[in-house]
């Protein structure tokens, strides 16, 4: 089954405006699923941005959410808080802007900007990890507990012994990792300095050469740690004393400073720098290079064996060696029993879940029969209430991975039983408050006078299509469950509990990971190399007026993956390029999607630069999704009217033929029009295009679209000749190249 | 298109560069090409390689720094920077030679007598070089100020030639005399404001921003007309309103402000704005690419139109190549500043020589993704393609037609691959 990482449904989104309500999102649903990319394809005013910036909370004030929901990890993004929407934004979920000038701050330097959100993000990771570590650890406690029996006090003390330890040993394998990482970009960091020294000398730059030979010098005797260095010290320690004798060679610290001063000041150049540094130098960088490229020891067993006391220098043996003594150890005293009894732990979490579940389900008739039915308030509430901790009861706290279904129920229950009672209420009021208005209206008519007013639409909600939302929210997790339930003998528990056990790492190095500014630095030079950003050294320091509309757009880019986020929002974003920098623009965004298993939102207006991206397909018009398919379906079996004259209004290299243009301009949405919006602009519209907005018709299994023409009653009308054409032509020129 | 080979504009030499502190950027770099009556050539290249500023330099909106701009066999434009250059390379050469000479005089004083004779010969050459040059200097800066005084006295010579047989006519007839003497001194007065310049037009990228939002439509359509010294009302009017409808708008938004349009009806204004003038040709730069995909096509359809309609000669400048394939007869492409090859526009697409063109060809994305899937990008690095190192590149015309930028052992090498 697909992994759906990101669900729209039934989006409806409106701003307000002077003039009226511009209807701007009027009812779409889509998913997103992991490593896929979506391109939602439409022209300026269909919705496509206001969908983009829904899912990331960035809507102007003047937007109103007339309803919908949006999920991700186990919360609805419409209904969360500023707070919690600040530890998605940019940090899970990150966009690309469409114009590279005006998503730069102008007067900000690039590494600035790129460096800014891993600083901030960084402190406030390390505590939310923190956190997530304690409170899964506990319901795992818990559950062992539960497991092994309450009144089982030995075992019970036991467990809490064996939970403690691990908590402690975690702490204590953080604290060795924390030292060792420390000392580690230390080395990366002198790498990267003398890195940045040799490029200067190379291109003939000034440089205070003692000053720096100094600092390296301080900088390598940062460079300690017991399992980083171990095995090297003596060959450190050499390098340390040739830089002192290379600093003393250079001379007193006074007289290099006259002497500096003098050449600054003359037309002396100060660039050349003895061909010993330049060797020393690149010694070090070689040795220090050797030291980094070692195998990393695992401080997860490291820390059971420091914290019961057992040796754990590297002296005599490889880290190799170290790692396998460690993990030995570890699984003789501890891991074993543990292991042993964090399983049934989960297992009992995962029986109690799946009662849970079983109920849920059971209680479908039982739910259906009531909501069909008559109802109170208080009724519906107690109900309610019922549900909910069912529902609880059903969610497996253990699931590292939250699911989003389950955890957002009980919102979306409530606002759809407050919807049903609000409509139940206010419908008779609006219904009077319309007839009220509309006779006076007709009474000034009937007098003869001019009436310079209208008469207000009135909103009322059908009660059954209430009611019926009610029980989708309802039965979605219902259906769920169920496929869950039947899944239910497949499940290796051992499976989760190694699962499990690496969430736990994960945290707990999260806890320990601390970003200092060079860290940040290096990591930003890293990424700007990576979006193919040439001399990212010197570019770091640049403004971006520097920088041409490619290279901008690539900063865009680093800056939306310097958090590495699970989905990457593109909005137009080489609409301002022109041809070469675009394709290598949707190369790197391929590129990047494969390595990092990204999920994107690719907007864009040009079906051409669609085809090579887009597993998926949705045609906007009118904020309404009016086709929806995979890339084949759309590109060669397309359906609406719109989709033919958007592939068929632009030129190819073959055209000769006058174009297809779309007569006409898009509606006004402010008043939407009541039938298929794209009918005054179709040429295949039929009447009823005019009275009544057609549904989603199923063309296949993957492929959608809202057009009456695909109602069986409808008229034949054949794909335009020249989509057919070009299709055939491609096929004829893919096919050649095949050939070949 | 009517197949004619009367040149309307002829770019020799081109050459725009700018300061840029103490270094000069050169926008555009010796660029030539011509572009023939009726037709649309269409210029293009990624941003920044100088093809809008080639356009902005033809209508006068810079000073050129070197080369000629012919307009209908006007020079319209001049640039004296290849002069000077041409000044002080002759200089540095005489220097040098001089020393030459004088250092062989002092090894041997017998031959000191001819050496100065042979310096003094020099000198005369260098000043002769020197004089013809500073002569091309005047006649160019002379053309580039004055190009418009000279089409303006044509002008008045033509109506001259015009109404000299109907003053003939109406001898004696004092009323019909004075009626003509005042229709030719007010024709006269507006032939004499003209300028040669005004018979190009432009229409800029963004329809946004060229249009003033303070003005009407009316207003920004016919100052073209205005400033040229027409001040009859009804007779603006008229024609506003024919540009109007011409270019698919109706009367009545000629008291509308731009912000009342849509995008693609502010660039269906800019083209009205820019046709009043009865152009022979226009510059449109970038027409297209800040519209929605659906107007897109509307505007191209309409600059098709016109272009039957009026017979109009279109530089066409874009970077999206499907349209400019579309669109234009011939095709130059630029790349830093240099326009790389040159041909007709299916020549091009079918076989295009320079590595540049074939970089850019294979970057067009097209709406079909399985050809999507295979399309393999060819890379570009001029570095490693070219090694100009001692022989130096042109632009040569490779086969009748089809001009490239090489050198000659690049020329033979895409003379092969043609089976020339």
């Amino acid at each position: 089954m697909a992994d759906n990482i990101l669900q729209v449904k039934n989006l409806k989104i409106s701003f307000r405006t002077v003039s009226g309500t511009v209807k701007a999102v009027r009812d779409i649903s889509f998913n997103l699923q992991r490593g896929e990319t979506l391109a939602i394809v439409g022209e300026s005013g269909s919705g496509k941005s206001v969908t983009s910036k829904a899912i990331l909370g960035i809507l102007a004030g003047n937007a109103i959410i007339e309803g919908g929901e949006i999920l991700y990890d186990g919360k609805d993004l419409l209904r969360i808080g500023e707070d919690d929407m600040h530890k998605i934004r940019g940090d899970k979920i990150s966009m690309i802007f469409q114009d590279p000038l005006s998503s730069l701050d102008p007067i900000v330097k690039i590494g600035k900007q790129i460096t800014e959100a891993m600083l901030l993000k960084n402190k406030a990771n390390r505590r939310a990890g923190r956190r997530e570590f304690n409170a899964m650890l506990a319901a795992l406690e818990a559950h062992m507990v539960e497991a092994a029996g309450r009144e089982n006090e030995e075992k019970v003390a036991e467990i809490k012994r064996l939970v403690k330890l691990f908590d402690s040993f975690n702490i204590e394998a953080l604290r060795l990792e924390s030292a060792y990482n420390e000392a580690y970009t230390q080395a990366e960091e002198l790498i990267a300095d003398i890195e940045d020294f040799l490029f200067r000398v190379e291109h003939r730059q000034k440089l205070d050469v003692r000053g720096r030979l100094v600092a390296f010098g301080k900088k390598l005797a940062l460079v300690s740690d017991p399992f980083l260095t171990s095995g090297f010290e003596d060959r450190t320690a050499e390098m340390a004393a040739l830089l002192r004798e290379q600093v003393n060679a250079i001379g007193d610290k006074f007289e290099f400073a006259r002497a500096y001063l003098r050449k600054l000041i003359g037309k002396e150049s100060t660039s050349e720098v003895s061909a010993e540094v330049v060797g020393t130098l690149e010694r070090l960088k070689g040795l220090l290079g050797e030291i980094v490229s070692r195998a990393r020891p695992n401080f997860f067993r490291i820390g059971y064996c420091k914290l019961s006391g057992q040796d754990i220098s590297l002296a005599g043996r490889t880290v190799e060696e170290l790692n396998e003594f460690a993990l030995a150890y570890l699984e003789e005293h501890f891991m074993r029993e543990f292991f042993g009894l964090a399983t049934a732990g989960l297992g009992h979490s995962f029986a109690a879940a799946l009662e849970g579940k079983r109920e849920v389900v059971a209680a479908a008739e039982k739910v259906r029969t009531f909501f069909r039915g008559e109802f109170t308030r208080k009724e519906a509430k107690a109900l309610y209430r019922e549900l909910v901790a069912c529902v609880d009861r059903s969610i497996d706290r253990l699931e590292p991975i939250k699911d989003s279904v389950a955890y957002t129920f009980r919102t979306s229950f409530r606002s759809a039983i407050a919807r049903y009672f609000f409509y139940k209420k206010n419908n008779p009021k609006e219904e009077a408050r319309f007839a009220r208005q509309t006779r006076r209206r007709d009474a000034l008519i009937a007098k003869g006078k001019t009436v310079d007013w209208k008469v207000v639409p009135k909103v009322v909600m059908d009660l059954d299509g209430e009611i019926e939302n009610i029980l989708s929210v309802y039965e979605r997790l219902a259906k769920k469950y169920e496929a869950e339930i039947a899944a239910a003998e497949q499940v290796d528990l051992n499976e989760k509990c190694y699962a499990l056990i690496d969430f736990f790492k994960d945290k707990a190095s999260q806890v320990v990971y601390r970003v200092t500014k060079r860290m940040a630095r290096e990591k930003a030079i890293k990424l700007m190399d990576e979006v193919g950003i040439p001399e990212p050294r010197i570019r770091f320091y640049q403004y971006p007026f520097e920088f041409s509309g490619g290279m901008r757009q690539r900063i865009v880019i680093a800056i939306a993956l310097a958090a590495n986020p699970d989905i990457l929002i593109c909005d137009e974003p080489t609409t301002a390029l022109d041809v070469t920098i675009q394709a290598q623009i949707l190369e790197l965004i391929n590129k990047l999607k494969a390595e990092r298993n990204l999920s994107v939102i690719f907007i864009t207006h040009d079906l051409g630069v669609v085809a090579n991206m887009a597993d998926k397909i949705a045609v906007m018009y009118a904020g309404k999704i009016v086709e929806y398919g995979t890339a084949d379906d759309v590109f060669y079996d397309p359906r609406h009217p719109y989709t033919w004259a958007l592939l068929s209004s632009m030129p190819d290299l073959d055209t000769d033929e006058k174009l297809d243009a779309i007569p006409g301009t898009p509606p006004n949405m402010i008043y939407p029009p009541k039938g298929d919006a794209f009918a005054e602009r179709n040429k295949y519209a039929l009447k009823i295009d005019f009275e009544e907005q057609p549904p989603m018709f199923r063309v296949s299994d993957t492929h959608y679209a809202a057009t009456w023409l695909l109602h069986p009653d409808a008229p034949k009308v054949p794909v335009p000749k020249a989509i057919t054409d070009r299709i055939a032509r491609m096929k004829k020129l893919v096919g050649g190249k095949d050939g070949k | 298109m009517e197949n004619n080979n009367e040149v309307l504009l002829r770019v020799e030499h081109l050459c725009q560069y700018f300061k840029m502190g103490r270094k000069e950027l050169k926008a555009v770099d010796d660029v030539s090409f011509e572009v023939k009556k009726g037709e649309v050539f269409g210029l293009v290249g990624e941003s920044g390689c100088g093809k809008t500023t080639t356009g902005r330099s033809i209508i006068k909106l810079y000073d050129i720094t070197s080369g000629d701009i012919y307009f209908k066999g006007q020079r319209i434009c001049a640039g004296t920077r290849s002069y000077r250059d041409a000044i002080a390379a002759a200089k540095k050469a005489f220097r040098s030679e001089a020393k030459a000479l004088r250092a062989s005089a002092k090894e041997d004083p017998a031959k000191a007598e001819e050496v100065v004779a042979q310096i003094a010969e020099k000198r005369k050459a260098l000043q002769a070089v020197i004089d013809e040059n500073k002569r091309k200097i005047a006649s160019a800066n002379y053309d580039h100020k004055n190009c418009d005084r000279a089409y303006a006295a044509t002008l008045l010579e033509e109506l001259k030639g015009e109404y000299a047989p109907k003053f003939a006519a109406a001898e004696g007839d004092e009323e019909a005399l004075k009626k003509l003497r005042g229709e030719y001194r007010k024709k006269c007065a507006v032939a004499r404001k003209t300028k040669l310049i005004t018979r190009i037009q432009m229409i800029f990228q963004d329809p946004i921003a060229s249009l003033n939002p303070r003005m009407t439509v009316r207003e920004i359509v016919s100052e073209g007309l205005v400033i040229n010294g027409i001040r009859d009302k009804a007779y603006i009017d008229e024609k506003v309103y024919e540009m109007l409808e011409l270019v698919g708008l109706v009367r009545e938004h000629a008291g509308r402000y731009p912000h009342e349009f849509s995008g693609g009806q502010r660039q269906r204004i800019g083209i009205a704005r820019s046709v009043i003038m009865r152009p022979d040709m226009i510059i449109a730069d970038e027409p297209i690419s800040a519209l929605d995909v659906s107007i897109q096509a509307q505007v191209i359809n309409l600059l098709n139109d016109l272009r039957e309609k009026l017979g109009l000669t279109i530089l066409f400048i874009a970077h999206d190549l499907s349209v400019v394939k579309y669109f234009s007869d011939r095709i130059g492409v630029m790349y830093f500043g240099k326009m790389v090859e040159l041909a007709s526009s299916d020549e091009i697409f079918a076989h295009p020589l320079h590595p540049y063109t074939r970089s850019l060809l294979s970057a067009i994305p097209l709406p079909d993704p399985h050809y999507e899937k295979q399309r393999t990008r060819i890379t570009y690095n001029p570095i490693a393609e070219h090694d100009y190192s001692t022989d130096k590149p042109s632009l040569r015309e490779v086969c009748p037609g089809h001009f490239v930028y090489c050198n000659d052992a690049e020329e033979q090498k895409y003379r092969s691959e043609l089976g020339l």
